[in-house]
């Protein structure tokens, strides 16, 4: 009687631990499966997040350069324009002189050298004088500078003043007297031509 | 000795019984496990996700953070130079302006 129970208490022990061991392995098995898909679920998610991570550094790093580039063309520009606020200020400063210059009395030895230059580069000849209307009245020596402009050239010359009075700071303008050649001395038109030179000289100067 | 081959046999379905409950129990805990196998998958992909995310903004953060300080910089910079050619200028003005006249009358 006594073996037969021994030998029944073994039989369900061993169905108990047959029956554990059942379970633990499917509760492994679920376990690795899910552990399996984790995995994949990372890895797959890994690949992804390289490439936005990559992609986002790449996007923020190259906002950094433009916005800094930016900000140097601006501040090169804020630079620049002073510079050039500098130049025009000055500029517009000698010009003032100038037209102060007109008003003294060395200004008509300038007026008449303004005047000869522009009748030998003309060749001489008959040749009409265009002064402002200020610098009409002034008491220029035209028939002396016409003599200086004949022994330069050549050519026996005549300096008629026209009744024309250009609207200018000071110089003068002369021409053929049929007009069909103009040579411009006055400070405006220097001023003009001369620009880019005079510009990059006052930069020279000033910074 | 028959009553014994009885208890015998009567445990021996009892153990098949136990077995046969273990082995469906396994069967249920590897099916669930199967069901759960996708949103498992796409917990770990949605959390690797918002993570980098995370990562992304701060990245954002740090190289915005670089930039205004080079900004600030760059400012500061412009802001001496500027002060320099001021300097430099209003003191040359005069001598730009008569070199301006010099050319112009010469």
């Amino acid at each position: 009687m006594e073996s037969t129970r021994a030998i029944t208490e073994m039989i369900l022990q061993e169905a108990q631990k047959t029956a554990e061991h059942i379970i633990q392995e499917a509760q492994k098995t679920a376990e690795e499966t899910l552990e399996k898909q984790r995995q994949l679920g990372v890895h797959r998610a890994t690949t992804t997040t390289r490439l936005l991570l990559k992609k986002a550094e790449s996007e923020a790093e190259l906002n950094k350069l433009n916005s800094i580039a930016n900000a140097k063309i601006k501040a090169n520009w804020v630079i620049l324009s002073k510079k050039e606020t500098w130049i025009d200020n000055a500029l517009n400063e000698a010009k003032n002189e100038l037209t102060i210059l007109t008003q003294s009395k060395e200004y008509i030895s300038i007026l008449e050298k303004l005047i000869k230059e522009a009748g030998v580069i003309l060749g001489g000849k008959e040749l009409e004088v265009l002064l402002n209307k200020q610098d009409s009245k002034l008491p220029l020596k035209l028939d002396e500078l016409a003599k200086a402009i004949s022994e330069k050239t050549g050519f026996k010359t005549k300096l008629r003043l026209s009744a024309e009075k250009p609207n200018v700071i000071g110089g003068a303008i002369v021409r053929t007297a049929n007009g069909k050649v103009i040579m411009d001395n006055t400070f405006d038109d220097i001023f003009k031509r001369r620009e880019k030179d005079l510009r990059s000289e006052i930069a020279k100067i000033l910074f | 000795m028959l009553e014994a081959f009885k208890a015998i046999k009567e445990k021996h379905l009892e153990a098949k019984r136990i077995i046969d409950e273990a082995t469906a129990e396994a069967e249920k805990i590897k099916q669930e496990a199967a069901q759960r196998e996708s949103s498992v998958y796409e917990e770990a992909y949605g959390a690797a996700l918002r993570q980098t995310e995370q990562k992304i903004v701060e990245v954002k953060r740090k190289t915005a953070e670089e930039a205004e300080h080079e900004l600030e910089k760059l400012l500061s910079q412009a802001e001496e130079r500027a002060k320099e050619i001021e300097a430099k200028a209003e003191k040359n003005f005069q001598k730009a302006v008569t070199a301006v006249l010099n050319m112009i009358l010469h």
